[in-house]
């Protein structure tokens, strides 16, 4: 057990370092560092919540995808019963007027935000997909409407002018 | 100077400014910043006896403030004391100490076997202020705990057993023996030195 005398002088000497050290402050270097690690936490926070505020945006694509898959399942029962002939170039026509998934449908229906672009490809498109097409008009184009995922990914494709062999 | 005790309301107040941080709101960490930084920064210089160390433990303190404020439990006490239960932990490891190691008197280190300044030679330097705090960042971690957090920082006895982990009575004997080992190491007899050169 110490004295009472050591532990007084202790005391005061303990004292003496705490008031010595009182004003002790963290050097600027630590306040610029918390700065800037606030900033770049409230700039990460940021552009999150951005995102999450134009979520909204992905609504009408969504819709768009929704359109598009109904007129996939929608468009041959239409043709059955508007009693149109089975004959190869209607088959044909009809296999070009409607959509065609180019991945699987489950994975179309998974995807709740997708864009439908109208655009104009090469002819031998029709024959990359299987359909045929006259050799002699390879090189012309044909319009099509393109389901897109949002990360630009093909999901299914429509050749909207008919018989596709219009240019 | 003496810490002031903190009120119920500035409790209340960090809780709430934690509770934010923990939601993302990263402004809340100045505010909390400025009001505890002198506090987290003097008990890293008195354990570390190092101020580099102390500033990078401030650092460290409340950036994993920033990105962990969810683990503050304002129901279990204030933050403050949390704060330097992190930096205690910080400090530790810059001293490649475990957190939860703690030393039996046996193992001890003995005042030769520091590797630093010891307090032998502390006791011929002038200033009494550098002897003790050379002669505190010598003490066993375990004891260095309580001593800097009882007689340095001013926190409770209830506050020190919190931030260490243990139980009360060990932290009032861990600072009765710290108190014995600074009062043998800077014996006001002054023959000290001698004494302890003859162990």
């Amino acid at each position: 057990m110490m004295k009472d005398t050591a532990a007084s002088d202790l005391d005061t000497r303990l004292a003496l370092l705490r008031d010595t050290f009182a004003d002790a402050m963290p050097p600027a270097k630590v306040d610029d560092a918390i700065a800037r690690a606030i900033a770049r936490v409230e700039r990460r926070s940021s552009a999150w919540s951005h995102a999450r505020r134009n979520a909204w945006i992905a609504w009408p694509f969504g819709l768009a995808a929704a359109i598009a898959l109904i007129a996939i399942v929608a468009r041959p029962l239409h043709r059955n019963t508007a009693g149109e002939d089975a004959t190869e170039q209607a088959a044909s026509l009809a296999a070009r007027a409607k959509f065609m998934p180019l991945v699987p449908l489950a994975e179309i229906e998974r995807t709740g935000d997708a864009v439908l672009v109208s655009a104009r490809v090469p002819r031998t498109s029709l024959s990359e997909l299987g359909l045929p097409i006259d050799p002699a008009r390879a090189a012309d184009s044909v319009d099509a409407e393109l389901l897109l995922r949002r990360d630009g990914a093909l999901l299914a494709v429509r050749f909207v002018n008919g018989s596709g062999d219009s240019r | 100077m003496p810490v002031p005790a903190l009120t119920v309301s500035q409790s209340a107040a960090d809780a709430a400014l934690a509770a934010r941080v923990a939601c993302g709101d990263a402004s809340a960490l100045d505010p909390l910043y400025r009001r505890h930084r002198v506090q987290v920064y003097r008990f890293a210089l008195f354990w570390s006896g190092s101020a580099p160390v102390a500033a990078d433990v401030v650092q460290d303190v409340f950036v994993h403030l920033l990105t962990h404020a969810r683990d503050f439990d304002a129901a279990r006490g204030a933050l403050l004391p949390w704060l330097l239960g992190i930096a205690r932990n910080f400090v530790r490891r810059r001293a490649g100490i475990a957190a939860d190691q703690t030393f039996d008197d046996e193992s001890m280190p003995s005042l030769d076997a520091v590797d630093h300044r010891t307090p032998d030679v502390v006791l011929c330097e002038r200033r009494e202020v550098e002897q003790l705090r050379r002669a505190v960042a010598a003490l066993p971690p375990h004891y260095r705990d309580v001593l800097v957090l009882v007689e340095l920082a001013e926190r409770s006895y209830a506050e020190a057993a919190a931030i260490c982990g243990c139980e009360l009575n060990t932290v009032r004997s861990r600072l009765s023996r710290a108190r014995a080992l600074l009062a043998r190491w800077l014996d006001i007899d002054r023959d000290a030195p001698q004494a302890l050169t003859q162990r």
